[in-house]
C-alpha cells in the first residue's frame, strides 16, 4: 500500500511538472509580440529511486539568452541609433542650407552675371538696381542660412536636453531593476533589464555588463559609470555660459563629472556631433564666406567711383571679424538708398568707362576665398561637404541596418517565440498531464479496491 | 538555424517595407525626371551639375550684356549711315555749287538742303541708347558729345564688354572717329563750313571743302567697317555663348537628370518586385496562422 501511495505521489509531482510546462509555453505565446522578451524552457528534472520512487519535477524556468550576443546587439543598436539619428539631423542641415530658394553660389553666380550686365550699360539705372537687388538677395540669403544653422543648433541642444533627462529616468530605472533581480530572480525582470540597457545604448552607446554577482553595470563610452548594481547616476544638462550650448555631466552624490566630449556614439552622441561638428563647421565656413565676399567686393569697390566720381566707398557693409560676419551681413546702407553710387567707373575717370564694374566682374572669378578657391567656389564647397556627411551618413544606416539585422535574427533563432513549435509543447504537456491524470486514476482506483478488501 | 515564424514576418515586412521606398523613389523620379534633387543624392554630380549651373548663369549674363551691346553698335551704324548718306548729298551739292551754272540764290537753297543735312548728321552723332546713354561720346556717355556746331566734346575712349569673368571684347566706338583727332577731318564742322560757304556764295571757300567731303566719306565708311567688324565679332561670341550654353545644359542634363525610358523601366521593376514582395507576405502570414 506504501508503495500505491508513492505511484499517487509521483503521479501528482509528473502532473505539476506538466502543469509548468503549460504554463510557460502559454506564457511564451502571450509574449510572442513582446519587444525584447526571451524564450523560456520548462527545467523538467527526473528523480531518482524509479521506478516505484522517482518521477519527475519542474525547475526554475530556463530563460534562453546569450549574453555576449544581447551585448553585441546593444552596441549595433547604439551604432544603428547614431547613424540614423546623425543621418536625419544632417539631412535637415542640407534642406535648411541647400534648399528652400536659390543657394549661396546660385546668388553669388546672379550677382557676377549682373556686373557683366552692367559692363555693356554701367550707367544705366535699371541694369544698376538690378545689380544691387542681386547683392540684397545675397545677403538676405547668407543672414538667413545662419539664422537657420543657429536655429539647428537651438534645436540639437534642445534634444541633448531632453535625452540627458531621458537617460537619468532610464538609469534609474535600470538600478531599480537590478534590485529587483537581486531580490527574487524574476526572468522578466532580467527581460526588462535587458531593454532598459538596449534603450540606454541606443541614447549613448555605452556598455552594458552582467559582472558575476549577477549585476548590471553601465558605462559611458570614457569609463563615467552610469549604473551600478542598484546606484544610479544622473545625467545632467547645463548651459555653457560661453556659448550657450548644452554641457553634460554624470552627477553620481557628490561628484560630477564632464562627459560632454566623450560621448561619441548613440543618439546623443549623434546630437552632440551634429552640433559640434557639422553645426560649428557649417557656420564657421559660412561666416568666413561672408567675410570673404564682403571684404573682397569691398576692396574692388573702395578702388573704383560712383556715377558722382566719388570713391572709396563699400559695397557690403565691413565685417570687423569672422565670427558672426554672415549673421550681420548687408549691403552698404548708403549704397542701398543709391544704386548710382554702384562705383561702376574708375577712380577719377569718366561715368561711362565700365573699369569698375569689370573689377567687380573679376571678383567672381579671383581666387579670394579662404583656401584660395573662388567665392561661389566655396559657397558649393560647403553646400557639397553637408551632401557628403549626409551621403556618408546615410551608409553608415544601412551598413549598421545590416549589421542589426543579422544580429536580430541570430538572437531571434536563440531567444525568439515561435508559436508553431509552442503549440507543438503545448500539446506535448497537455498529453502528458491527461496520461499522468490517468496513471493518478488507476492508482487511486487500485488503492480504493485494495481498501475496500480490507 | 532556427527561425521563427515571427522573424519571417518581420522579414517579408522589412522587405515589403524597402519595396515600397524603392518604387517611391523610382516613381519620383519618373515625375520630377530627376535623379539628383540635393546634393546627398550624388554629392560629385552635384558638384559637377552646381558648376555647370554656375557657369550657364555667367554666360547667359555675358550673352544678353553682349547682345545690348550689339544693338548700340547696330543703333550706331544706322547712325553713322545717316552721317555718311548726308555727307553724299553734301558733297554732290558741294560740286554743283562749285559749278558756274548755278547763282547765289540756287547755292542759297543748296545752303538750306546742306543745313537741314547737317542737322539730320547732328541729331544722328548724338544717338542714344535705350538705357539713355549717348553712344558716340566715348565713356562721358552721359553727356551731349556733339554741339551745335558740330564740335566734339567727347573722348576716344571704347569700352570693352564682358564676354567672360576674365575675356572681354570691343564693344563701342567713340565719335572721336568723327573728328581730326582719328587722323580725318572734323565732319560735322565740315558740313557746317559747306553751308556757310554756299549760302555766302564763296565758291573759292566751297571748292576747298571738296577734298575734305571726299576724304569724310571716306572716314565715315571706315569707321562703318569697324562698327561691322565688332558687330561681328558680337555675334560670333553670341553664337559661341549658344553653344557653350548648350553643352553646359548637357552636362546637368547628364548629371542630374534621368533617362526616362530607364526610369519607367526601373518603376516597373521595382511595382512587380513590391508586388511579388506583398504577396509572399500575405501567403506566409497565412501560413503561420495557428489553426
Amino acid at each position: 500500500m506504501s508503495d500505491l501511495l508513492s505511484l499517487l505521489s509521483l503521479g501528482s509531482n509528473a502532473i505539476q511538472a506538466q502543469n509548468s510546462g503549460l504554463a510557460i509555453a502559454t506564457n511564451n505565446v502571450a509574449n510572442v509580440n513582446t519587444r525584447g522578451y526571451s524564450r523560456q524552457r520548462v527545467d523538467l528534472n527526473a528523480l531518482m529511486g524509479a521506478p516505484l520512487v522517482g518521477g519527475v519535477v519542474a525547475g526554475s524556468p530556463e530563460r534562453l539568452q546569450d549574453n555576449l550576443l544581447a551585448g553585441r546587439l546593444r552596441t549595433a543598436g547604439g551604432s544603428l541609433s547614431m547613424s540614423t539619428a546623425f543621418h536625419e539631423a544632417v539631412l535637415d542641415i542640407e534642406t535648411r542650407v541647400a534648399s528652400a530658394g536659390p543657394t549661396v553660389h546660385e546668388q553669388l553666380g546672379e550677382l557676377a552675371s549682373r556686373f557683366t550686365e552692367l559692363t555693356a550699360t554701367p550707367t544705366d539705372p535699371f541694369s544698376r538696381e538690378s545689380t544691387l537687388l542681386s547683392a540684397r538677395g545675397l545677403t538676405q540669403g547668407i543672414r538667413r542660412r545662419a539664422a537657420e544653422l543657429n536655429a539647428a543648433q537651438e534645436e540639437a541642444n534642445a534634444r541633448i536636453r531632453a535625452r540627458a533627462e531621458q537617460i537619468s529616468e532610464l538609469a534609474a530605472r535600470l538600478g531599480e531593476t537590478n534590485l529587483a533581480i537581486q531580490r527574487s530572480g524574476d526572468p522578466t525582470a532580467h527581460d526588462e533589464r535587458d531593454r532598459i540597457a538596449g534603450q540606454l545604448t541606443d541614447l549613448t552607446g555605452g556598455t552594458a555588463r552582467i559582472d558575476g554577482d549577477g549585476q548590471m553595470r553601465f558605462v559611458l563610452d570614457g569609463g563615467a559609470v552610469l549604473v551600478d548594481g542598484n546606484h544610479a547616476a544622473a545625467l545632467r544638462s547645463t548651459t555653457d555660459a560661453t556659448t550657450g550650448d548644452q554641457r553634460l555631466e554624470v552627477v553620481a552624490g557628490a561628484i560630477t563629472r564632464d562627459v560632454t566630449a566623450n560621448i561619441t556614439s548613440g543618439s546623443l552622441g549623434a546630437d552632440l556631433q551634429v552640433r559640434d561638428v557639422v553645426i560649428a563647421k557649417a557656420r564657421t565656413d559660412l561666416d568666413q564666406l561672408a567675410f570673404d565676399i564682403s571684404t573682397s567686393y569691398n576692396t574692388a569697390h573702395r578702388a573704383n567711383a560712383g556715377l558722382d566720381g566719388v570713391s572709396g566707398r563699400d559695397m557690403f557693409t565691413q565685417p570687423t571679424q569672422v565670427a558672426g560676419a554672415a549673421k550681420a551681413m548687408a549691403v552698404d546702407p548708403a549704397l542701398d538708398a543709391d544704386p548710382s553710387l554702384l562705383a561702376t567707373a574708375p577712380a577719377g575717370g569718366a561715368v561711362g568707362d565700365n573699369a569698375g564694374a569689370k573689377a567687380l566682374l573679376a571678383v567672381s572669378s579671383a581666387q579670394v576665398a579662404s583656401g584660395g578657391r573662388t567665392l561661389g567656389g566655396a559657397a558649393l564647397d560647403m553646400v557639397s561637404s553637408i551632401g557628403v556627411a549626409a551621403s556618408e551618413a546615410k551608409h553608415d544606416v544601412d551598413r549598421d541596418m545590416v549589421l542589426t539585422e543579422n544580429l536580430s535574427s541570430l538572437r531571434d533563432s536563440l531567444a525568439g517565440v515561435d508559436i508553431q513549435e509552442e503549440l507543438s509543447n503545448l500539446a506535448r504537456f497537455e498529453h502528458a498531464t491527461s496520461a499522468m491524470t490517468r496513471f493518478v486514476s488507476t492508482v487511486d482506483n487500485l488503492l480504493g479496491d485494495l481498501i475496500a478488501k480490507l | 538555424m532556427r527561425v521563427t515564424g515571427n522573424r519571417m514576418i518581420d522579414l517579408a515586412t522589412g522587405a515589403t517595407a524597402a519595396g515600397q521606398t524603392r518604387v517611391a523613389s523610382a516613381a519620383q523620379e519618373v515625375t520630377t525626371g530627376l535623379r539628383v534633387t540635393r546634393p546627398s543624392d550624388d554629392p560629385n554630380a552635384y558638384v559637377s551639375a552646381e558648376r555647370a549651373k554656375l557657369h550657364k548663369t555667367l554666360v547667359e549674363g555675358s550673352t544678353r550684356a553682349v547682345q545690348t551691346s550689339h544693338e548700340h553698335l547696330a543703333q550706331v551704324d544706322g547712325a553713322l549711315a545717316t552721317i555718311g548718306e548726308s555727307l553724299s548729298q553734301i558733297r554732290s551739292l558741294a560740286i554743283q555749287g562749285n559749278s558756274a551754272t548755278y547763282n547765289a540764290s540756287d547755292r542759297a537753297q543748296m545752303a538750306e538742303q546742306v543745313r537741314t543735312l547737317f542737322t539730320a548728321s547732328l541729331g544722328a552723332a548724338n544717338i542714344r541708347s535705350a538705357e539713355g546713354e549717348y553712344l558716340l561720346a566715348g565713356s562721358a556717355s552721359l553727356t551731349e558729345p556733339f554741339s551745335t556746331t558740330g564740335a566734339y566734346s567727347g573722348n576716344a575712349s571704347t569700352r570693352d564688354v564682358a564676354t567672360s569673368a576674365d575675356t572681354s571684347v570691343r564693344a563701342t566706338v567713340s565719335g572721336s572717329e568723327l573728328t581730326a583727332a582719328s587722323g580725318g577731318v572734323d565732319v560735322l564742322p565740315l558740313m557746317s563750313r559747306v553751308a556757310t560757304a554756299l549760302a555766302t556764295n564763296d565758291t573759292a571757300a566751297l571748292s576747298t571743302t571738296l577734298d575734305e567731303l571726299a576724304k569724310a566719306v571716306e572716314q565715315v565708311g571706315l569707321a562703318r567697317t569697324r562698327v561691322g567688324g565688332s558687330m561681328k565679332v558680337l555675334e560670333s561670341t553670341v553664337t559661341a555663348h549658344a553653344e557653350l550654353t548648350e553643352s553646359l545644359t548637357k552636362t546637368i542634363s547628364n548629371e542630374i537628370e534621368v533617362d526616362s525610358l530607364a526610369a519607367a523601366s526601373n518603376l516597373a521593376k521595382t511595382s512587380q518586385a513590391l508586388e511579388v514582395s506583398r504577396t509572399v507576405t500575405s501567403h506566409l502570414i497565412a501560413l503561420l496562422k495557428p489553426s
